[in-house]
């Protein structure tokens, strides 16, 4: 596979071999094209979303009267369900149940970040990845349950 | 007859010609339309995954207009704010629509961000020389949230009150620094007016800003790199 650096200033010929014979594709027209059909269906699922569910808003701000559940939006439930199942762990020490909790969502950010260091192999066939894949998958499985989890708790 | 060739658009019009020579004369612009527009090869081996990247950056470009049309009537001001929120989803034109459009545009970001961050994860993208990247879009992640979070709290309602009391009590928990980070957050022990000015603050200039700063880096890397080829 050539570099993109090398690919963009191949000879005109050469990039018209390669269209023709379907290996690459020119940007202009044809990738813009996909772009602006995308980017109208986005716009039109967004009026639509708007239109048909538009979104709730609660009662006025009330510093003196505390809700019975408080509970963050659906993107944060997870990390917050995370804390709630921090606080069973008490019984390490009165300090634990706080530090834990927010400690394990920095490691999590840590993790994340350093996953290509980590994982650094060239390699990138599904099968030949088991490890990868399996991590993957069970973070999926872990984000998903622990966002339910914190929706019913 | 004279002719200016772009790519597959052929121009004879005498006036976009001259136009165009006009500005090519004073800009040299000819080498960069070729290179990154006309003569610019994309590839052929991408699905719909592929294209969340960019589904997650117009939506982002929508949160932007959407976010201006909003701040021309919101009131950042506890006493004002919910009512302000009020008016633009009951009163000014289209203001139901364009509220409408930021929160359910905010929520499909995430969404659409996971997305294109799994297809990155399994695909194997992440992998060198893309190492850098991978670790730029955990940044654009965390803005993101941080785009959520802040803005969250600004209609000012009991639900987005109450959830940023919680919120910013989290960090309160990290060893030495816990404190100064929530009161750094609140400005003070309470969240007040300044509170939410800070939230304001941060939603539409700080993280505007850093967000486009590492947008251009992201997309730098992108155009160095290419696309990464089929497995």
């Amino acid at each position: 596979m050539k570099k993109e650096v090398e690919i963009k200033h191949l000879p005109m010929e050469e990039k018209k071999r390669l269209t023709r014979e379907g290996k690459m594709k020119w940007f202009f027209p044809e990738h813009v094209a996909e772009q602006i059909i995308i980017c109208l269906f986005l716009l039109v699922l967004l009026i639509t979303l708007a239109t048909i569910f538009p979104p709730h808003l609660d009662a006025k701000a009330d510093p003196f009267n505390t809700p019975e559940h408080i509970k963050p939006e659906w993107y944060f439930l997870a990390a917050y369900q995370m804390l709630k199942i921090a606080e069973k762990l008490e019984f390490l020490g009165a300090w634990a149940p706080k530090i834990l909790g927010v400690a394990s969502q920095g490691v999590i950010v840590l993790f994340l970040m350093l996953i290509p260091f980590m994982d650094n192999k060239k390699e990138r066939r599904y099968r030949s990845r088991p490890v990868a894949m399996a991590l993957g998958v069970l973070a999926i499985i872990g984000f998903v349950a622990l966002t339910v989890w914190g929706h019913y708790s | 007859m004279e002719k200016v060739r772009f790519g597959p658009i052929t121009i004879t019009n005498s006036y976009l010609i001259k136009t165009y020579r006009y500005v090519n004369d004073r800009l040299d612009i000819r080498e960069i339309l070729d290179l990154e527009v006309f003569d610019k090869l994309a590839p052929t081996h991408l699905g719909l995954l592929s294209c969340f990247g960019g589904i997650t950056f117009f939506l982002f470009l929508t949160q932007i207009v959407t976010g201006l049309l909003l701040m021309v009537y919101y009131i950042p001001e506890t006493e004002k704010a919910y009512d302000s929120v009020v008016m633009i989803t009951n009163s000014v034109d289209f203001g139901w629509a364009v509220r409408g459009m930021h929160a359910w545009g905010a929520n499909l970001m995430v969404v659409t961000v996971i997305i294109h961050m799994a297809k990155i994860f399994f695909s194997g993208i992440y992998k060198p020389p893309r190492e850098l990247n991978w670790v730029n879009g955990v940044v654009l992640l965390l803005l993101t949230f941080g785009f959520a979070f802040t803005g969250y709290l600004l209609p000012w309602t009991q639900l987005s009150y109450w959830a940023t009391v919680v919120g910013t009590e989290t960090p309160a928990a990290i060893p030495v620094v816990g404190e100064f980070v929530k009161e750094l957050m609140r400005g003070g022990s309470e969240i007040s007016q300044v509170t939410l000015n800070r939230f304001f603050a941060i939603h539409v200039m700080i993280l505007p800003i850093t967000m486009g700063v590492f947008l251009v880096l992201h997309f730098f890397q992108i155009r160095r790199q290419g696309i990464s080829g089929p497995m």
